[in-house]
């Protein structure tokens, strides 16, 4: 844990050098940076292929979307930046002074790993305005749905409506299914990847929930359309020092912000610096947003991944279960004391 | 001492003349194997991989028994000849008895029933294919049961901090056989459906030699002194797969396992 700690400090030190950066008007977003090729030569592995490999970190606080009060400001001024991180360090600093919801946390707060602003106001580069553009009315009603599964949204995740009728009612990441559908965005913690490379391979493997994204780079066509994955069907290639990964055949069970299984996600890896990849993702489905859109972030390296065993051993989904059946059996009881008087 | 070392002189110049006469075919196949190589110089293993073999049913030598019943023929286990080096695994008498229990509720507490990461060796001749990802510093092996993966550090000292269920993998080469070193397991994994077992002071010592560009021999040395008496060794080959459009395919299992960890937690029905 020491180790991780460590990881997370040179973060630290990474990003606010980025933001050194951003502030003098240099560095730009992760979405516009174009690696130069000169030093782009500079990680290649021994067969040739750009070099990506190693364990990296996209955790940031800047949100996916622009919030409303920016406008169309694109960047926080270093002020602000620093406003924000110091928001981010009370919050992983100290405990609820309110015990009931210190327990509720289940972590105390200093085991978040949510990162630091990057010195934009949203993850989202297009639309130019920073956020997801209008839905069609299939998508609206698809988020609807989703939205309505997920129940209320507290800091701390979501709390599946408290309806506990069977493991069914509950999220994908209570499961331990999948922590969240592709694309994958900056969450609480443990937002750590780890890329292997050999010939005709690029391999991703997530440390949350432990699975690997095989990628083979030799242009073979996508699974079946009946074959439908958590984590999608993905294929990619080398444009230039970018590695552009597209990924299709996606499952109805998994919903991104209310895609469809009919999304196509193509995502970019760039090697610009030997502590940082600029990774981008598109999203496209027609039959739920009016365009595509595109995100932006950098990722950068993090200690080395452990295993997260989730589902082996998962005593908060038992805990959650159970409590159903408590009230259940409350619910009997005050019942039967209402009919007998 | 001289004559000994004569005699071996003499010894290998037989040998040198009875190849050099031999047909180039014999020679060749007396040559150990020597396939693809990555850039850096070592065999190259990437690929799918799978175990063709009983072992996940039982290690040891067995005959074919039935399985639930509700079910017919499907499901029951087929016979083999048994993986383990002796056939018979060295358990220590108490450790036995702990087996046999195992062996009695292998339908519901089997970890791979419930879906939970299956450790080593046992992911490597599960009836799913694997796939290899080799690269100079590590060794990426994703398995398609239960999405386990682990990645085998290259050369590397570092320590691990804590237990897990697919253990701590540091491997080297040792000529052309990878060797692997997995060390901090939980006892929560089963070697098979049969209930063969080990606890957390297990090390395996995993050898993986190319013998063809298509055929891995693995070997696995056991040793586990709290339930074993001696270190044991199992021998299974492993077969690339060699569809054309052959790739790693998803299991996710945990929804398949839930009925059978969480039932008796579902709201009944009039409740």
């Amino acid at each position: 844990m020491h180790r991780r700690l460590l990881g997370f400090a040179v973060v630290l030190v990474a990003v606010v050098s980025l933001m050194t950066a951003e502030a003098s008007g240099q560095a730009a977003s992760a979405a516009t940076s174009k690696a130069n090729a000169p030093s782009a030569a500079r990680w290649r592995t021994p067969w040739g292929d750009p070099d990506l490999q190693g364990s990296w970190s996209n955790a940031t606080t800047t949100p996916l979307q622009r919030p409303a009060r920016y406008g169309d400001r694109k960047f926080l001024t270093p002020e602000e930046v620093k406003e924000i991180d110091r928001q981010t360090d009370i919050g992983t600093d100290q405990r609820p002074a309110n015990a009931v919801r210190d327990v509720a946390d289940a972590y105390n707060r200093f085991w978040w790993d949510r990162g630091y602003s990057d010195g934009r106001t949203s993850l989202i580069v297009d639309p130019e305005n920073g956020r997801i553009p209008a839905m069609t009315a299939e998508g609206q009603k698809r988020l609807a749905a989703l939205r309505a599964f997920e129940g209320q949204t507290t800091e701390f995740g979501t709390d599946g409506g408290g309806k506990a009728d069977s493991w069914e009612d509950r999220s994908l990441y209570e499961r331990c299914i999948i922590r969240a559908p592709l694309p994958r965005v900056s969450t609480g913690y443990d937002n750590n990847y780890q890329i292997v490379q050999s010939p005709g391979y690029v391999a991703i493997l997530q440390e949350q929930m432990h699975e690997t994204r095989i990628v083979p780079l030799d242009a073979r066509p996508h699974l079946d359309g009946s074959v439908r994955q958590w984590l999608g069907d993905s294929r990619g290639h080398w444009e230039g020092s970018t590695l552009v990964v597209e990924t299709t055949n996606f499952t109805d069970q998994a919903s991104f912000e209310g895609s469809s299984q009919n999304m196509r996600l193509v995502e970019r890896w760039t090697r610009v610096a030997d502590d940082r990849i600029d990774y981008q993702f598109t999203v496209e489905d027609p039959s739920t947003w009016t365009r595509p859109w595109t995100a932006a972030v950098a990722w950068h390296p993090v200690g080395p991944l452990f295993e997260y065993a989730c589902h082996e051993g998962n005593y908060g989904l038992y805990g959650i279960l159970e409590g159903g059946r408590q009230k259940d059996k409350e619910a009997a009881e005050a019942t039967r004391k209402e009919s007998s008087k | 001492m001289r004559t000994r070392v004569l005699g071996s002189i003499v010894y290998g110049l037989t040998v040198a003349a009875l190849i050099a006469w031999s047909s180039p075919a014999a020679a060749q196949q007396a040559a150990a194997y020597r396939g693809p190589r990555t850039p850096d110089g070592k065999p190259n293993l990437t690929g799918m991989w799978q175990a063709l073999t009983e072992a996940n049913w039982d290690l040891e030598p067995h005959a074919a028994r039935p399985g639930p019943s509700q079910f017919g023929a499907l499901f029951s286990e087929p016979g083999g000849v048994g993986v383990v080096d002796g056939n018979a695994i060295p358990y220590k008498p108490d450790a036995m008895a702990k087996k046999k229990e195992n062996f009695a509720k292998r339908w519901t507490e089997d970890p791979e029933a419930k879906c939970y990461m299956p450790g080593i060796p046992r992911a490597t001749y599960m009836p799913f294919p694997f796939q290899i990802i080799q690269s100079s510093s590590s060794v990426l092996m994703a398995y398609e049961f239960a999405s386990a993966s682990r990645v085998i550090k290259l050369n590397d000292k570092s320590k691990s901090p804590v237990p897990s269920w697919m253990g701590w993998a540091v491997g080297r080469w040792d000529g052309d056989t990878l060797v692997v070193d997995v060390t901090d397991f939980t006892d929560q994994t089963w070697f098979d459906r049969a209930g063969n077992y080990h606890s957390d002071a297990l090390h395996v010592t995993e050898r993986y030699t190319p013998k063809s560009a298509d055929l891995i021999m693995y070997e696995a040395t056991i040793d586990d002194p709290q339930v074993f008496t001696r270190p044991w060794t199992i021998r299974v080959p492993l077969h690339r797969r060699l569809e054309s459009n052959v790739q790693f395919v998803e299991f996710k299992c945990v929804p398949f396992s839930e009925e059978l960890i969480y039932g008796h937690l579902r709201k009944k029905a009039g409740d």
